[in-house]
């Protein structure tokens, strides 16, 4: 009964045992599935193992990481000030363009962006845009939630309202910019892909799977899925790290 | 009956009225805080300002704070009287707001940094005012991990190392049980001692903790129309010296025949405010 039971807080018992029943129900319904386009789970396995012989796999790896990496730290820097200075009044209607900006296309993004650049910049720019026009909208919200209380507390203080700002805003909500950087990181991943077919000489894990889709070759294509995912839960591990690491406070 | 002296006016409130939204929330409030002084002793000045909820006590706390402008009136602080400024006056709210990502002891140390005293200085006074709080094990501790009590204490502290010599408390009763709220009493009565001219403010709806602690008590409510109905445009409708009545600075002032006799007539006077 406890397993179906709501839980009202906590973690549930026996989570792991949980996990490998669920995983290995999948496991089960996937071998059972397989046939036709659908790959058996050991043929992915090999392929997927056959993905790191050689090497071959490491150069498209790092040049899609070094991609991610370059345009989360160009667009968390561009979003955080941004963000920042929706507590200014003339800039507030500039924060929130940005921040409806994401409803914008990514095809007719591709086609003004492509005008102007090409290459890796197109590449980060799309990127960059993308994951910036998303972390813009959370952030804001965070900002746009802080108590008046919280700002009188401030001011109570003695700090000037330039101070006040730092102290509440930037390093009030610090917390919740790390966890904010978390949850785009996974927006930024998952346009990765799609973007990287967009400039090929590059390489990349997006013109890995590309390549595979041509070829037809499912046992491949599932194989880079599974590494997708993979190093986005190990992202997403690495930034949940550094957030409880960085922000032993945090209530978030 | 103690023997005391009313001396220059250290808080004057005079003619504070404020409308938000088009609605009169306060009407001409006017009252003065004065220094009292004891013979051979250090007397600070603990006075409370009670009215039911949603009256507008808030709003006149923000007011005294100087965090929020009235309309018309002004607020003069200290000798000689100057208008208030933000900082001048110490604020614990009713929620005990921190630093969320400050320890105890940075909370203690930026409110006093802020006040311009030096680093070390800063590091020392805030670790001796919380071993005088009985929270010296929790310097370390981030606000998160404080119970309700210590976080009202280290909110106290904090605003003891920024401000002057006044301290502004809004409903810092609420939601304790009534051994915390003996505490805190207690506590008050202990920071309106450390120095003759601290004078400590509380806003309150807490009528017997109110009378626990302070030495003078105003009362602030809204006049009724023909039919019973509330206008709006909160006043002060009485004030209520408690050390002439013998009440104030009284040892277990609580089990005073007068004690609660001030009770019950202001909690008969609550019924029309």
């Amino acid at each position: 009964m406890y397993l179906v039971r709501p839980l009202m807080s906590g973690i549930p018992r026996n989570t792991p045992i949980i996990i490998g029943v669920w995983s290995s129900m999948f496991l089960v319904f996937w071998t059972f599935q397989a046939g036709g386009v659908i790959p058996n789970p050991l043929v992915v396995a090999q392929s997927f193992l056959s993905l790191f012989a050689g090497a071959k796999i490491i150069p498209d790896l790092v040049a899609s990481l070094t991609l991610n990496v370059e345009a989360t730290l160009i667009s968390t820097g561009i979003s955080l000030l941004i963000s920042y200075l929706f507590v200014l009044p003339a800039f507030r209607p500039v924060s929130l363009l940005i921040s409806k900006l994401r409803y914008l296309g990514l095809s007719g993004l591709t086609f003004l962006l492509g005008l102007i650049v090409s290459g890796h910049e197109l590449k980060l720019g799309l990127l960059v845009f993308g994951m910036s026009t998303f972390f813009v909208t959370s952030m804001v919200s965070v900002i746009s939630d802080i108590s008046t209380d919280s700002w009188r507390h401030a001011r109570s203080l003695r700090m000037s309202p330039w101070r006040a700002t730092l102290e509440v805003v930037v390093f009030g909500t610090f917390d919740s910019a790390l966890e904010i950087l978390r949850q785009n990181s996974a927006v930024g991943w998952i346009m990765l892909t799609t973007v990287e077919i967009l400039s090929q000489s590059e390489g990349g894990i997006g013109v890995v799977l590309r390549n595979a889709n041509r070829g037809f070759r499912m046992d491949d294509i599932f194989a880079v899925q599974i590494l997708i995912l993979l190093i986005g839960l190990g992202q997403d591990a690495l930034l949940g790290f550094l957030k409880r690491a960085l922000c032993p406070y945090s209530t978030r | 009956m103690f023997s005391y002296s009313l001396a220059e006016p250290l808080v004057q409130m005079k003619d504070v009225q404020l409308t938000l939204g088009g609605r009169l929330i306060l009407e001409n409030i006017t009252a003065t805080i004065r220094d009292i002084r004891r013979p051979g002793m250090q007397q600070g000045q603990v006075v409370a300002f009670l009215g039911p909820s949603g009256v507008g006590k808030s709003q006149t706390f923000w007011i005294l704070a100087g965090l929020s402008q009235p309309d018309k009136g002004e607020v003069l602080v200290g000798n000689p009287p100057a208008p208030v400024q933000g900082g001048q006056v110490g604020v614990v709210t009713q929620h005990y707001t921190l630093f969320e990502h400050r320890t105890v002891l940075g909370n203690l140390r930026v409110a006093a940094k802020q006040k311009g005293i030096p680093s070390d200085a800063a590091r020392k006074q805030a670790l001796e005012l919380l071993r005088k709080f009985g929270l010296a094990d929790r310097a370390g501790a981030w606000p998160k991990e404080l119970s309700g009590g210590q976080r009202q204490r280290v909110a106290i502290a904090q605003q003891l190392l920024c401000s002057d010599i006044f301290l502004l408390m809004d409903e810092p009763f609420s939601g304790l049980d009534p051994v915390m709220k003996t505490r805190v009493c207690e506590l008050i009565n202990e920071i309106a001692s450390m120095d003759e001219m601290r004078t400590l403010i509380v806003v309150t709806h807490d009528v017997r903790a109110a009378l626990s602690i302070a030495d003078h008590v105003w009362l602030i409510g809204r006049d009724r129309g023909p039919q019973g109905e509330v206008l709006s445009g909160a006043k002060i409708k009485e004030e209520i010296d408690l050390k002439e009545r013998g009440i104030a600075w009284r040892e277990n002032r609580e089990s005073l025949p007068q004690y609660e006799e001030t009770v019950r007539e202001i909690e008969k006077r609550f019924l029309t405010l």
